[in-house]
């Protein structure tokens, strides 16, 4: 008679494949971008409490450990966004009877984009940072 | 002498295992023996009672698809000459499925998934057959003739993770037959498909692993069709929110 | 169930059982539904309808559309394609009706491929003298029967049964009453009752050692319908197409020839001139009914020549021929002939954009089948057939590539609506009246189940497949046709004495095989005994020895194998002949001069 075995999904199905670890890295960048936003949310809490503990938490930046996971947060930021904007053109398609854009030319928008904002933020921090001197 | 390669069969005999486990068998090399050919020497030479789906032998069908080394492949489409020199070939029941037997899964509930989609022309005016073929460019054609070549082989249900989990999810050629369905510039059935792809099972349970586009031996991208349901999923619900707003509910 | 205790039936009920799920079966389907919403439809395969092969049809479908094409062109290429052998009022019906059916497979979404304007593209096809081939890439079968599939999805009353194998016909006061099937999930013997059956099974090619055909392709719709008395005709019509893949059999559409492709021997030549298809034309300029156009029984006619003198390739595996393709370029092959190029890439390790591609003559079709009239219905009545396992007079002695698709749905709709018709007046067939019939059958196939004898499934299988290409393959020479009769009568002596391994009722495909193999040994034989009888060349059949010409005085006329104890009994039946009287059949420079008035 019909037995049909059901394969359960192992609890570690991420571990056994190149292609799932890939992507648990991936999905893995969000991690040190939590702990970034986690640190940034500190900094403005000691804000509030006045300016020693301010100055304690920019201290602590200085920090070599917290240092080295700013250059970790930084380059899983940079791989999320080129992974992601690699795969921007398979998804967002504009290809209709009276738009056409083709794939590279979504890609490199995105790119410029990405380029645009990222540079325009330093910009505004510098321009605030010198403007406060 | 010639030259032998040891194959590692899953076997699973609903009768007589309580689960899977793995047979070896000798195969004579030959640069052009596929994994296929290799099963069916097994079985008329070795042991015949080894069960095995295939047909086209031509990588159309979609029956033989198996786990060959971890990995969900076509047997037909997969070479003894691949694995040369790796120390084991292992071929088991593809991922996911439940195991019929050997390496027959249970597919039933894959296809009952793509005949959930709706996968057929809708249109709201039946134009009568004498009025002649509907328009098409081949540019128009060109936007859906990836998703039209999905052959059903379930390799990519093998390969989702998400699947996996939840075995109601819709999944990739499900998903992948609703927008080449959706992207036809004949159908008109786009806003009555989005209940599928819009439910808890529809696109949203993606996560984008995108190994099933990886492994998908016809190069549909089934991955970017999902994703590319998600943006319409998108455009709908602003589009439904919007009208509520109006206070045209009834969108 | 106990040992001894007649086998457990599950009986089931419906208006309309269609045995086979490939393109003829939707196509019924579909029609049946459409004429009779009421109608409880039953649609009964062996694997899953996608996976029929049709399926793996490559070329294109025929149907005329052009405005400098007419159907009386269309006829008449199918008609001398057929060698007169086609009943001429089939053909006729068949012309007025496939262009429509395109059409309709094409408002169900089919992506026919299109000019740039978006209208229907066609192409050339060896035997058609006009441009009329539908194609979609060069997926045409897929695509088609994707469709068909994805639309019989819509009407609620087609029901399926996946994965069941169809092992009997049910007769009931001399009127087919039903079928029955084996579950193959759980070895279930089940019968089904309905007052109409339609038979769509598809071809037999597997019967031959080299061959286009998947695996299934088994002739079983032939068999069961043979079994019961029904005549299988014109059976020693068999095509074989001039390029297969040598070694597997894989097809290379004869689209790579329409689009330009050319044939070449050992030396590099363009051996078709020689052999009454020539003068040679431009490469790349492909012609229709010149050269590599010609009718496929030709073209394989002149590999066996050529190989016989020495003249063709030694490769690993086997004797073959070149197909050139490196003239079309890059870019026209990834657009007309992506398959083509993915399958030499995998299957002989050929890119097909720099090297040629080694092919070679391999069985294809079978012309033949069940016998049916022009509306799809069988001798016994409430029995249908349609698609590759009928016989309903289209292709003669030579089918055209391209019409068979086109038959599935012209004949499929056909089918489709005598069945509902029928089903529709009759009284519904009560499934207790056929339930001993159906424990008598049950009991001899769980026998073969359990079968312990000596002799080997696979053994009995290579014999038949060998002697088959020996005795009926590309030319019929007279001794080798005997000793392949007496080698089947002998296989089938040897069937009895099976012995099996499987005892399982899940999935036990050995036992499957072991029963399709007993299908493939009775058309063997039907094919084998009308090969015999037939004493003359004609189409694909041909015996260049002992009766190297046509023969209408005697031989214009369908052969008939019954079923009988020992051997088969042979019959004959009158062609029907409408328009177009019998003549020689030109091709090449030969057949210009004869179409000029
Ligand atoms: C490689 C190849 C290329 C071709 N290319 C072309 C082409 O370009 N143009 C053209 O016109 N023709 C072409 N042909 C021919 C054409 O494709 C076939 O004749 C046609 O597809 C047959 O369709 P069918 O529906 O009759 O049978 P199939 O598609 O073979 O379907 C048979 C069905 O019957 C079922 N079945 C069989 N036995 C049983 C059983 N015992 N129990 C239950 N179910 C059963 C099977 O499961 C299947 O669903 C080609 C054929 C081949 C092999
Ligand atoms: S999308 Fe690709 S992998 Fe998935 S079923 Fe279709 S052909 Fe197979
Ligand atoms: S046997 Fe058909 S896809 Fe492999």
């Amino acid at each position: 008679m019909r037995k049909p075995y059901v394969q359960r999904q192992r609890a570690d199905w991420w571990l056994r494949n190149p292609a799932y670890r890939r992507y648990m890295l991936r999905e893995a960048t969000a991690l040190p971008l939590l702990f970034y936003t986690l640190l940034l949310m500190s900094g403005l809490y000691q804000f509030t409490r006045g300016e020693a503990a301010f100055l304690g938490w920019l201290e602590l930046l200085r920090n070599p450990w917290l240092l080295a996971l700013h250059g970790v947060a930084l380059a899983a930021a940079l791989f999320h966004a080129v992974t992601w904007i690699a795969l921007v053109p398979k998804i967002l398609v504009i290809d209709t009877d009276r738009l056409r854009v083709s794939p590279t030319v979504v890609k490199r928008l995105h790119q410029v984009g990405a380029v645009v904002c990222n540079v325009g933020l330093l910009l505004l921090v510098l321009l605030l940072v010198g403007g406060g001197r | 002498m010639t030259e032998t390669v040891t194959v590692r069969v899953q076997r699973y005999r609903p009768e007589e295992d309580q689960e899977p486990w793995a047979q070896s068998f000798e195969v004579p090399y030959s640069e052009d023996l596929s994994i296929l050919d290799a099963l069916n020497q097994i079985k008329d030479q070795q042991d015949p009672t080894l069960s095995h789906r295939w047909s086209c032998r031509m990588a159309i069908c979609g029956s033989c698809g198996v786990m060959i080394n971890g990995e969900p492949r076509l047997a037909c489409k997969t070479f003894l000459r691949d694995y040369r020199g790796k120390d084991a070939l292992e071929v088991r029941a593809l991922d996911n499925f439940p195991i019929e037997r050997d390496l027959v899964s249970d597919i039933s509930g894959f296809i009952d998934h793509l005949e959930t989609v709706q996968p057929w022309l809708i249109r709201s005016d039946e134009q009568p057959v004498s009025a002649g073929a509907y328009r098409q460019t081949p540019e128009q054609m060109q936007r859906y003739a990836a998703f039209s070549q999905c052959i059903n082989c379930g390799l990519c249900y093998a390969a989702c993770p998400q699947f996996g989990r939840d075995p109601a999810f819709l999944g990739p050629a499900a998903l992948t037959l609703a927008q080449r369905y959706n992207l036809d510039s004949r159908d008109e059935g786009a806003s009555q498909r989005m209940n599928w792809l819009n439910a808890e099972a529809g696109v949203w349970s993606c996560t984008f692993v995108g190994y099933c586009s990886q492994v998908c031996p016809k190069d549909v991208d089934p991955a970017a069709a999902i994703n590319q349901g998600k943006v319409a999923s998108d455009i709908n619900y602003a589009v439904n929110l919007f009208n509520i707003l109006r206070g045209k509910d009834d969108a | 169930m106990n040992a001894g205790d007649a086998p457990d039936i599950r009986a089931l009920q419906a208006d309309i059982v269609i045995v086979g799920g490939g393109g003829a079966g939707l196509r019924a389907a579909i029609a049946a539904a459409e004429a009779n919403p009421q109608l409880d439809i039953l649609l009964l395969s062996k694997v899953y309808p996608m996976r029929s092969h049709t399926v793996a049809a490559e070329g294109g479908c025929a149907g005329v559309i052009q405005l400098h094409d007419s159907l009386d062109a269309h006829f008449d290429d199918t008609v001398s394609g057929g060698d007169w052998l086609c009943d001429q009022d089939v053909v006729d019906y068949f012309v007025h009706h496939a262009t429509e059916e395109n059409l309709r497979l094409e408002h169900w979404g089919c992506p026919w491929s299109r000019k740039a304007d978006g209208s229907i593209n066609v192409r050339a096809f060896g035997g058609m003298k006009i441009e009329r081939t539908w194609f979609a890439a060069d997926k045409t079968g897929f695509h088609i029967l994707h469709t068909l599939f994805q639309t019989s999805l819509k009407y609620p009353s087609i029901r399926r049964c996946d994965e069941y194998f169809c092992t009997d016909l049910l007769l009931e006061d001399g009127a087919c009453a039903g079928v029955q099937a084996i579950d193959m999930r759980n070895g279930t013997h089940t019968l089904i009752a309905a007052s109409a059956v339609i038979l769509a099974t598809g071809g037999a090619a597997r019967v031959y050692r080299y061959n286009t055909n998947g695996g299934i392709v088994t002739g079983d719709g032939m068999a069961l319908a043979y079994r019961q008395g029904v005549a299988l005709r014109d059976m020693e019509f068999v095509q074989y197409h001039p390029t297969g893949l040598p070694g597997s059999g894989i097809l290379i559409t004869e689209a790579a020839r329409g689009e330009g492709g050319v044939l070449t021997n050992s030396d590099g030549y363009r051996y078709l001139q020689d052999y009454g298809l020539g003068p040679e034309t431009p490469l790349g300029e492909a012609c229709n009914k010149y050269m590599e156009l010609g009718p496929r029984d030709r073209l394989s006619q002149a590999f066996w020549h050529e190989a016989k003198a020495g003249r063709a390739l030694a490769t690993s595996r086997g004797e073959a021929v070149n197909l050139d393709l490196r003239h079309l370029g890059e870019a026209r092959i990834n657009e007309r002939l992506p398959f083509i190029r993915d399958l030499a890439r995998t299957y002989v390790n050929v890119d097909a954009v720099h090297e040629p591609i080694p092919v070679r003559p391999t069985a294809h079709y079978t012309m033949g089948g069940i016998q049916t009239d022009r509306h799809t219905a069988t001798a016994l009545p409430g029995l249908f057939a349609v698609g590759e396992c009928a016989s309903v007079g289209l292709h003669g002695a030579n089918r055209l590539g391209s019409n068979s698709l086109a038959e599935l749905s012209v004949f499929g709709r056909v089918a489709g609506e005598q069945a509902a018709a029928r089903a529709s007046q009759g009284p519904a067939v009560d499934p207790r009246r056929l339930l001993a019939r159906a424990q008598d059958n049950a009991a001899g196939w769980e026998s073969l189940r359990e079968a312990r004898g000596g002799e080997h499934l696979a053994t009995i299988r290579d014999e038949m497949a060998r002697a088959m290409e020996d005795g009926a393959g590309i030319f019929r020479l007279p001794g080798q046709m005997q000793q392949t009769c007496a080698k089947i009568a002998e296989l089938k002596g040897r069937y009895r004495e099976l012995g099996l391994v499987d005892r399982s009722r899940v999935f036990n495909t050995e036992w499957l095989n072991a029963i399709e193999l007993g299908n493939l040994l009775d058309v063997a034989e039907a094919m084998a005994h009308a090969a015999l009888a037939r004493k003359e060349s004609r189409g694909s059949h041909q015996r260049i020895e002992d009766f190297p010409e046509r023969d209408d005085a005697q031989f214009l006329r369908h052969s008939l194998v019954y079923r009988a104890a020992d051997t088969p009994r042979l019959d004959w039946q009158d062609v029907v002949i409408t328009r177009s009287q019998p003549a020689e059949r030109h091709y090449g420079a030969a057949g210009q001069q004869e179409s000029k008035p």
